[in-house]
């Protein structure tokens, strides 16, 4: 075994160099520049930014101590957040689940309804939240209900996208099974598909009420209801200590919720 | 066979369902019976919206004029996404690493990783409202600050999940090979998560065009500033070509990432016709959300 009696091979050749790396590092170069660029872009400079930040690190200091006075004027609003959320996640859930049958190819009825239903999801999902609430905001004047419709909207596409998927990838035996006792296309969904994709919808509908939870925050800032309001209240009169109380309520509330969910969730698989 | 006589097994018990069941629905029902929404608003909520929407896209017809300008600042709205995706992915990586069990310590680990949940459970919008508009003003800037500092915290913990998942072979073939830990690292585990985490890069880019659209909302420029002013001054038509042009755009740069992201995971051999379909949009994939 040693050296002299191991027969010599040849080092395997080096598999040619391909072109795709340093092209695509090329092409990430280039957006990179254009994005930044002074002539076509945000006209990025690192030092400026710098010195931006250092100068503006003072402000920061206005944040701190919070000043909890602000702390019973924020109750409602934030009841109001979780209102909305709870309200835009149930109707939101419950009108995707009949979309999200009709865009998957096994439960489909027919391939017009599929494309249909599929591009318009599409388009709903290219909008986000917080541009469709300006828009109801505009329509029907500030309050919780813009927000909500904005949320629900939000809602449908993630539901429909996400359980869509998962009904792609169910177990065809039961829908033959189904077939071969002579159900119809409704029964066949009811008795077949649905109970393989209940756990899957259930988690779905628990994720999306997390997501409109931090997402009803925010709506507020353009008129739609919830805590969002006094975010907006509190900067504009640069009211940095009491934005601090409302900051912190709302990470208090979305690390709550999402342990919750997260603890449902494994419940149920 | 055996015994004819054995009793159809009991139904299993649906008493953690039901309750469950009343649990949600006494939820949504106080939820919705408490809520201040101005119920006599209600009947007229159809009315007020195929008004708004008619005036967007039919009488009068979204105005073709405002396109260029429209156009201008759905490209402002991506390039504060990019420059902001990049700012995240590269801060994001060394974090990735020092955030893996597998690499590092499960003390450092557990600390980057609370880290990564903190920064991630802030939305970029406050973030944007509550640093750094404060700090460095309106504009495209701070716009792109808040995407890249909350692109971080999902950035992060997704590499540091597929670090984590990575095959133990290389690295010790690395070690065996007296590589030093840096070089290790350099080819025994980045070779093997890259394309997986310029994926998710790529994802997080889709995701942050949406963010930055909604960022000029509050100032922080970009698309969603053109389509607050156009609401403000009662321009609907204005207002409708901005929606369009997001949505237009939107869908072409999900469609090619989406397309970009399945040959990178998937390596060469051509895109059969169902890997062109849409892309999820949503933050996490469907598998993440199973287990928690």
């Amino acid at each position: 075994m040693n050296a002299a009696t191991a027969p010599r091979t040849a080092r395997p050749r080096r598999p040619p160099r391909s072109v795709i790396g340093p092209l695509a590092l090329l092409v990430f170069a280039a957006i990179t520049w254009w994005a930044a660029s002074e002539d076509f872009g945000l006209n990025f400079d690192v030092p400026r930014l710098f010195t931006n930040l250092t100068r503006g690190a003072g402000i920061l200091a206005e944040f701190w101590p919070p000043d909890f006075s602000v702390l019973p004027r924020t109750v409602d609003p934030l009841l109001e957040t979780i209102q909305m959320a709870i309200i835009a996640s149930a109707i939101g859930c419950a009108v995707a689940l009949p979309v999200a049958f009709l865009a998957s190819r096994v439960t489909s009825p027919n391939l017009v309804a599929y494309i249909v239903d599929r591009s318009v999801l599409s388009v709903v999902r290219s909008l986000p939240d917080v541009l469709y609430a300006l828009i109801f905001v505009a329509a029907l004047s500030i309050g919780p209900l813009p927000g909500i419709l904005a949320l629900i909207l939000f809602n449908i596409s993630v539901v429909a996208k996400l359980l869509s998927e998962t009904v792609d990838g169910v177990d065809q035996g039961p829908i033959e099974a189904a077939r071969a006792t002579g159900a119809n296309r409704l029964l066949t969904v009811r008795w077949a598909v649905l109970p393989q994709v209940l756990p899957n919808y259930v988690a779905y509908s628990l994720y999306a009420f997390e997501l409109n939870i931090r997402a009803s925050a925010v709506l507020g800032i353009v008129g739609a209801g919830g805590i969002g309001n006094l975010i907006n209240e509190t900067r504009r009169f640069f009211q940095y200590d009491k934005l601090m109380v409302v900051v912190i309520e709302i990470l208090i509330l979305v690390i709550i919720v999402e342990w919750i969910s997260i603890w449902l969730r494994r419940k149920l698989v | 066979m055996t015994s004819p006589t054995a009793s159809r097994p009991s139904t299993p018990s649906q008493r953690a369902k039901h309750v469950a069941t009343a649990l949600a629905v006494l939820v949504v029902a106080a939820a919705t019976l408490t809520v201040d929404v101005q119920i006599e608003r209600l009947p007229d909520l159809p009315g007020a919206l195929m008004r708004i929407f008619g005036r967007m896209f039919l009488e009068p017809s979204p105005e073709w004029s405002y396109l260029p300008e429209a156009f201008g600042s759905m490209l402002e709205s991506i390039q504060i996404a990019w420059l902001g995706t990049v700012i995240g992915a590269i801060l994001s990586l060394p974090l990735g690493f020092f955030g893996a069990k597998n690499i590092t310590s499960r003390l450092v680990s557990n600390i980057i990783r609370q880290l990564l949940n903190v920064i991630r459970a802030i939305p970029e919008i406050l973030v944007a409202v509550v640093v750094f508009i404060p700090m460095v003003g309106l504009g495209a800037y701070p716009g792109m600050l808040a995407i890249g500092v909350h692109s971080i915290g999902t950035l992060g913990k997704l590499s540091a999940e597929v670090i984590e998942g990575i095959d133990p072979g290389p690295v010790e073939a690395a070690r065996a090979a007296g590589g030093r830990p840096l070089q290790i690292q350099r080819w025994g585990v980045l070779p093997q998560v890259l394309p997986e985490i310029v994926a998710f890069w790529l994802y997080r880019f889709e995701i942050n065009i949406r963010a930055s659209a909604i960022l000029g909302a509050v100032g922080a420029g970009g698309v969603g500033e053109a389509l607050v002013q156009s609401l403000v001054f009662r321009r609907y038509d204005r207002a409708g070509m901005v929606v369009i042009v997001v949505i237009v755009v939107t869908i072409l740069i999900d469609t090619a990432s989406g397309w970009l992201r399945r040959r990178i995971i998937q390596g060469g051999g051509g895109a059969s016709p169902t890997d062109l379909e849409q892309p999820e949009l949503v933050e996490v994939d469907a598998a993440a959300i199973q287990r928690p």
